[in-house]
C-alpha cells in the first residue's frame, strides 16, 4: 500500500440511551449496562415489547442550544445532534463544498406515515428530504447520499465515504447513521416473529429473537498521507449478496462469507483482534455468521456482539457498533457479549460475555440484513493491519 | 367442511398473491410447502395473519405452523375445532 | 462505458431507445411485459411494485446484453437510486396497521419496506453474489449517480454494473432508467 492515501477517523459521536457522547457510551457498555425495557402498550401497540429507547425529552434538551427556528422531528434532531457533535470535535466547516454528508438509515420519518401525524409536511418521509434538513441545518451545498440498504447501511455508508474521498472530491465526509424506533417497525418485526420478549441473547442456545433499538452514531472520514499510531484507518471493505432469499439469510453464509474474505484480504486472521458480528440473536443470522466465519477461515478469531447493550439500532448500528470497536481497541479491550451464556450455533465461535484483554490493533466489522446483503468492513489503527 | 375447504382456498390464493391459481387447482391434501405449492417462510408468516384475522385464532409459535400448515385439509381441520369467529 | 439502457414509465418502454410494444399501462403493463418476455417466475406475484418494475426492466435489460443467464457470478453489482424508497410498500403496510380495530400487520407488506429488496430480487434470480446497494436522493440527479455508478467499481471484483435510477410511488406513478455499464 507504500503511498496510498489513507482513510482516517477524524471524529466520532454516539447518542443513544446509554449516553450522548462515545465516552458515555463505552463507558456503560464496559460496565455491561443496558437500556433494554418491557414496554406494554407503548404507541397503542397490541403486543408487549422490549427496546432500547431514548428518553425523548433528553434529546428536546440536548437540542435546544442548536435551535435556529426551524422545526425537526425526533428523527432529524437525533441526526442532527450527533453530527453537530462530531463537526465540532473535528472542528471542520461543514458549510464547505469539500464536506459531504453520507446518511445510513432505514425508516426515516416513516411514522410520519400515521394518518394521525400531521404536525409535518408529509414529504419528509422522504428520507432525502429529512436528509436535506440535516445538510441545510450546517448550511452544507452538497446533496447527501442516503444509503438505504436494510440493516447494513451503517457498513455501507462507510464504504461509500471512503470512496467519495478515495475519488479525491472531498476532504471529509460527515457519515451518520440513525433510526428511531415506531409502531410502524416494530408491529413489522412482530409480523415476522422476529422478537424476543426478553432481552436478546445473541448466540445463545436459548436465544429467541432480536430487540430493537433507537440510536444515532456519526464518523467523519478524512484522506491522510501518513498516518500515526493512533490513527483509526478504515483499511477494506465489500458488500455481497446471498442470492438465496429476501428475508431469511443463507444457511450457508453465502453472503457474509464473501464479504468476509474481501475485507480480510491477504491479513493474517492472528492480526485480528475480533469480529464485531451483526449477532440479532435470531436463531438463523447467529448460526449464519457463524458458519461465514468458519468458512473464511476466522474461527480462532474472537468474535462479539452489541445488541444485547442496544437491541438492533438498523440504520445506526454499522457505524455505533463500529466506534465502539475502536474504543474498545484503544483500551485493549473485546467487549463482552451481553446476553450470552451457551454456545449456541453449530459451527464455534470464540464468545464470552466478560471483557477480554487484548494487544491487536484490528478488527471486522460484520452485518447482514434483509434483501440477502452482507457487509464487511476491516479497520486497523495506525494503518494496514 | 366442503365450503370452509373452498373458501380458505380462495382466502389462501389471495392472501399470497398465488397469481394464475383457483381454487381447483389446490389438491386440500397436497403439501403446502416444500414440493406442493411450493411456499416459503414469509408466506407461512402470512398465513399465520390469515389464521387471526379471518378465524380470530392466534399462534404464537411460528414453529406450531408447521403441523397446521400441511395441507388444506389440516388447517381446515385445525379451524373448524378452534376458530372464534 | 454504457452498453445497454432499458427505460420504463407507465406508458411507455424503451430498450435501447427502440420501443418495445404493449396494450396495458401502469402495474398492470408490467404484469403484461412479465407475461410476454419472462414468464416463468411466479415469485413476481408477491412482488411489491418496486420490485416489479426493477424485475422486468432488468430482465429485458439483461435479454438485451444476451450473454449467457443465471451464471454464479460475484463480479457484477446491482446499484439503484431513487427519490421516493419503498414509498408504495411503506403505505401498503400502513393500511394494515393504521385501523386499531383492524390491526393485521403483513409480514409480506413489511419485508418490501426496505427499498434495497429489489437488488436482492435481482441477485436471486440472476445468482449475483456481487454488490448490491440502494442509495435515496432528493431528486434525480445524473451527476450524483454517474459518480456513484464510478464508484462501484472500485469494489475489488467488480467488472460490471446493473445500476441507474429505479423509482416508483404507486402502481400508476414510476420510473426506470437502467444501464448495464463495464468496467473500462
Amino acid at each position: 500500500m507504500g503511498g496510498k492515501r489513507m482513510i482516517v477517523r477524524a471524529a466520532h459521536n454516539i447518542i443513544s440511551p446509554l449516553g450522548m457522547t462515545t465516552a458515555e457510551n463505552y463507558a456503560a457498555v464496559k460496565e455491561g449496562r443496558s437500556m433494554l425495557k418491557r414496554y406494554e402498550g407503548l404507541w397503542r401497540l397490541p403486543e408487549p415489547f422490549t427496546a432500547s429507547l431514548m428518553d425523548r425529552e433528553k434529546v428536546e434538551e440536548a437540542f435546544a442550544p442548536l435551535a435556529n427556528g426551524a422545526k425537526y422531528t425526533f428523527f432529524e434532531k437525533m441526526i442532527i445532534l450527533s453530527a453537530s457533535r462530531a463537526i465540532a470535535e473535528a472542528k471542520i466547516d461543514a458549510a464547505s463544498d469539500r464536506v459531504l454528508f453520507i446518511l445510513s438509515t432505514t425508516k426515516g420519518n416513516v411514522f410520519l406515515l400515521d394518518k394521525n401525524e400531521t404536525g409535518f409536511p408529509k414529504e419528509r418521509v422522504l428520507l432525502g428530504y429529512a436528509a436535506k434538513q440535516m445538510t441545510d441545518f450546517f448550511h452544507n451545498p452538497n446533496t447527501a447520499i442516503v444509503v438505504s440498504n436494510a440493516c447494513i447501511s451503517g457498513v455501507c455508508a462507510q464504504i461509500q465515504a471512503m470512496r467519495e474521498l478515495e475519488s479525491g472530491r472531498f476532504d471529509y465526509v460527515v457519515t451518520v447513521g440513525a433510526d428511531v424506533q415506531s409502531a410502524f417497525i416494530v408491529s413489522g418485526f412482530q409480523s415476522f416473529k422476529a422478537l424476543s420478549v426478553d432481552p436478546c441473547r445473541p448466540f445463545d442456545a436459548n436465544r429467541t429473537g432480536l430487540n430493537l433499538g433507537d440510536a444515532a452514531a456519526t464518523i467523519i472520514y478524512t484522506r491522510k498521507d501518513k498516518v500515526t499510531e493512533n490513527d483509526w484507518v478504515a483499511c477494506r471493505g465489500a458488500i455481497r449478496n446471498d442470492a438465496n432469499h429476501i428475508s431469511g439469510p443463507s444457511r450457508t453464509g453465502e453472503g457474509s462469507y464473501r464479504a468476509l474474505k474481501v475485507a480480510l484480504g491477504e491479513v493474517s486472521p492472528d492480526k485480528i483482534a475480533f469480529i464485531n458480528t451483526h449477532g440479532t440473536a435470531t436463531l438463523y443470522n447467529d448460526e449464519m455468521e457463524s458458519f461465514a466465519i468458519e468458512r473464511a477461515g476466522l474461527s480462532k478469531v474472537p468474535v462479539n456482539g452489541l445488541k444485547g447493550y442496544y437491541g438492533h439500532t438498523m440504520g445506526a448500528a454499522g457505524i455505533m457498533e463500529t466506534i465502539l470497536s475502536m474504543q474498545a481497541i484503544d483500551d485493549h479491550n473485546i467487549l463482552a457479549t451481553r446476553g450470552y451464556e451457551t454456545m449456541g450455533v453449530t459451527h464455534p465461535l470464540v464468545l464470552s460475555n466478560q471483557n477480554q484483554p487484548t494487544e491487536k490493533r484490528a478488527f471486522i466489522k460484520l452485518l447482514s440484513g434483509f434483501g440477502g446483503c452482507n457487509a464487511a468492513l476491516l479497520f486497523a489503527k495506525g494503518g494496514e493491519a | 367442511m366442503d365450503e370452509l375447504i373452498y373458501t380458505l382456498k380462495q382466502q389462501i390464493i389471495e392472501a399470497l398473491n398465488l397469481e394464475d391459481m383457483t381454487p381447483e387447482d389446490i389438491d386440500e391434501n397436497a403439501s403446502l410447502f416444500g414440493e406442493g405449492l411450493g411456499l416459503d417462510s414469509i408466506d407461512a408468516l402470512e398465513l399465520i395473519v390469515l389464521m387471526e384475522k379471518n378465524y380470530g385464532i392466534k399462534l404464537k409459535d411460528p414453529n406450531q405452523g408447521k403441523e397446521i400448515f400441511k395441507s388444506v385439509a389440516v388447517m381446515a381441520d385445525y379451524i373448524q375445532k378452534n376458530r372464534t369467529k | 462505458m454504457t452498453r445497454h439502457e432499458v427505460y420504463i414509465t407507465p406508458n411507455e418502454v424503451r430498450i435501447d431507445g427502440k420501443v418495445l410494444n404493449h396494450n396495458e399501462n401502469g402495474a398492470a403493463m408490467l404484469t403484461e411485459l412479465y407475461r410476454a418476455h419472462v414468464g416463468d417466475y411466479p415469485k413476481f406475484f408477491k412482488m411489491d411494485t418496486l420490485s416489479k418494475l426493477g424485475f422486468v426492466a432488468s430482465e429485458l435489460l439483461l435479454q438485451a446484453e444476451g450473454a449467457e443467464r443465471f451464471v454464479p457470478r460475484e463480479d457484477r453489482a446491482v446499484v439503484f437510486f431513487n427519490r421516493s424508497a419503498s414509498l408504495q410498500a411503506d403505505t401498503a403496510y400502513q393500511a394494515t396497521i393504521q385501523d386499531p380495530e383492524n390491526f393485521f400487520p403483513s409480514p409480506a407488506a413489511f419485508v418490501y419496506t426496505l427499498p434495497n429488496i429489489v437488488t436482492g430480487e435481482i441477485a436471486i434470480r440472476n445468482k449475483y453474489y456481487g454488490e448490491t446497494s440502494f442509495i435515496v436522493l432528493p431528486e434525480n440527479d445524473s451527476q450524483i449517480m454517474a459518480r456513484e455508478l464510478q464508484n462501484a467499481f472500485l469494489d475489488p471484483m467488480t467488472t460490471s454494473v446493473l445500476g441507474g435510477w429505479l423509482d416508483c410511488t404507486d402502481e400508476n406513478h414510476f420510473e426506470a432508467k437502467l444501464y448495464l455499464i463495464y468496467k473500462s
